[in-house]
């Protein structure tokens, strides 16, 4: 997974003779697979969205289910 | 200076480190607003002075010793040959960046034509130092007192985390060398030992009255003031950012550092370890480990604030170890899951131990550090944790690759033997001398009853 195992040798070694004092440039892991990380990461996004959703309606539903008055919340307030 | 190129690089070095230094000094207004915005009202005027001094305290020692040790005990000693001198000796000869420069009567601990990057560099680290303590801080509050925090502050601030950086984040440390640890923004080096410090201290100081029923179930004594732990936290992330540039050389040629030959020439920014990085690169990483933890913070939590403000900062400890080289996409997922961790972890540790981490500092930094180690092993698996590894510039030493034992073995060395232990140790002494807790009966009147009291009767003398 490395795409680096030396440093020395990685800022040495041209791509090719034709991009002579040119070294790879991208230096983070497992070069090739951003399509599998991006994927992972757009299914978390959207869970996340679905997930978060979810909670919150669920949440206001059982607030809205107890129906305390406008003032209510007054008689909560905690001394900071 | 007589060339101007040098001279530029010099002073733009200089003036860079200085800028962080800055930055930096926002992590703790951040950390005192948010540790005032989880205390009770009865405590904040205590809370605020007791991470206020912690200043002057480590300042102090930083200057007499604590700068001091970071330069002499890569080594360990006796574990590794420094590159510098190849002797496993405390280096305080004459070699290079020896120890010897850095005693508080050096005078290049002082103005100096002749080193423009000393005192800068000193006051990075400095800053990391108050961090350290600052997060022990946070654990702690409402029944320490502000003697034992003192002392315990000194002691992380100005030794233990010190001892770790020289052993795990210096070019010449004994843990790249022999473990292949690597840790470019702190996972373990200053988030890992400080979240077990803080554990090991809190072990011996209990926790507070009543957060305990008497069956031993664990009741919330939540933050008192959600806007004080809101900014505390932005300033933190805004100190954070400060903090991964000081952990960078902004500008340096690493032809001539590495032998590449005569003539050649890299200039490229650098982590500390002297391994090239862009500063572009670990922007993305930041602001996506940031992301990642605060879209896992939110959901894991339900949307509390407390936790969402802090899963972002777990996020960021956790891709901290690799986030030099990590992909913005491995950043943020790598950041997503140390904060669930990190979570889980918290409740699970209270209601199995009885553990009162007021602000889950041991959590945030203490787990979430030591799951970004761990995580930094498998990923970064095979990279070269030191440009020096074949280098010619110091010939016959060589550095392990970055590999999970070595990572793992390097988490439980920066939780456990420098974190935990001295932690642990220092509290029981403190605990043993009748000196580490405050008496109960100020604990549940508050810390500040007597400022609160003279307070009140000035304000009727006033009228």
């Amino acid at each position: 997974m490395a795409q680096v195992t030396d440093w020395i040798k990685h800022l040495t070694t041209d791509v090719d003779a034709a991009t002579e004092g040119v070294q790879v440039a991208d230096i983070y892991p497992a070069v090739g697979t951003e399509w599998m990380w991006l994927t992972v990461a757009v299914i978390f996004w959207l869970w996340w969205h679905v997930g978060t959703a979810t909670g919150e309606a669920e949440e206001q539903q059982k607030l809205a289910r107890r129906k305390p008055s406008a003032n209510d919340y007054k008689k909560n307030i905690t001394e900071w | 200076m007589t060339d101007g190129l040098d001279a530029l690089m010099t002073i733009f070095t200089e003036f860079y480190y200085w800028i962080t230094v800055v930055l930096m000094f926002l992590i703790h207004v951040g950390f005192c607003m948010y540790e005032v915005g989880a205390s009770r009202y009865k405590h904040h005027q205590h809370t605020l002075m007791k991470n206020t001094m912690l200043i002057p305290l480590v300042t102090v020692t930083w200057f007499f010793f604590g700068w001091w040790i970071y330069w002499a005990f890569p080594t360990g000693p006796g574990l590794a040959p420094s590159i510098m001198n190849e002797s496993a000796a405390l280096i305080t000869d004459e070699s290079l960046f020896s120890a010897t420069w850095y005693v508080p009567t050096s005078n290049l601990m002082a103005v100096n034509l002749g080193d423009h990057i000393s005192g800068v560099f000193w006051a990075a680290f400095l800053l990391f130092s108050w961090t350290a303590a600052s997060i022990v801080s946070g654990a702690i509050i409402e029944r320490i007192t502000t003697f034992a925090f003192g002392i315990l502050a000194i002691a992380i601030g100005s030794v233990f985390w010190t001892i770790d950086a020289a052993w795990g984040w210096h070019f010449d440390g004994w843990m790249l060398k022999l473990l292949g640890y690597h840790d470019a923004y702190a996972s373990g080096v200053i988030h890992a030992i400080a979240g077990g410090f803080a554990l090991g201290v809190l072990a011996v100081l209990g926790p507070r009255i009543g957060k305990f029923s008497s069956s031993g179930e664990p009741r919330n004594i939540g933050p008192r003031n959600p806007w004080f732990v809101a900014i505390g936290l932005f300033l933190i992330y805004t100190g954070f950012w400060g903090f991964y540039a000081a952990c960078n050389i902004p500008i340096f040629d690493l032809g001539p550092e590495y032998g590449l030959g005569d003539g050649v020439t890299f200039y490229t920014a650098t982590s500390i370890y002297v391994t090239p990085t862009t500063l572009s690169g670990i922007t993305f990483n930041f602001l996506m480990s940031l992301s990642g933890g605060l879209l896992a913070g939110y959901w894991v939590s339900k949307g509390d604030p407390f936790w969402t403000y802090s899963g972002g900062l777990a996020g960021i400890i956790t891709a901290s170890a690799g986030n030099d080289l990590y992909h913005p996409l491995q950043a943020m997922m790598i950041a997503a899951f140390g904060t669930w961790c990190a979570y889980k972890l918290h409740y699970y540790v209270e209601r199995k131990f009885k553990i009162d981490d007021a602000v889950g500092a041991v959590a945030v930094h203490g787990y979430a550090g030591v799951v970004g180690l761990v995580i930094c092993g498998f990923v970064l698996w095979g990279y070269p944790s030191s440009g020096y590894s074949v280098g010619s510039m110091w010939v016959g030493t060589d550095y392990a690759p970055i590999n999970p034992i070595g990572m793992i073995i390097g988490a439980i060395i920066m939780f456990g033997l420098l974190g935990f232990l001295p932690g642990w140790i220092l509290a029981k002494i403190l605990h043993g001398a009748g000196k580490l807790r405050i008496p109960r009966e100020v604990e549940l009147a508050g810390l500040d009853y007597n400022i609160i009291e003279q307070a009140r009767k000035d304000e009727r003398a006033v009228g």
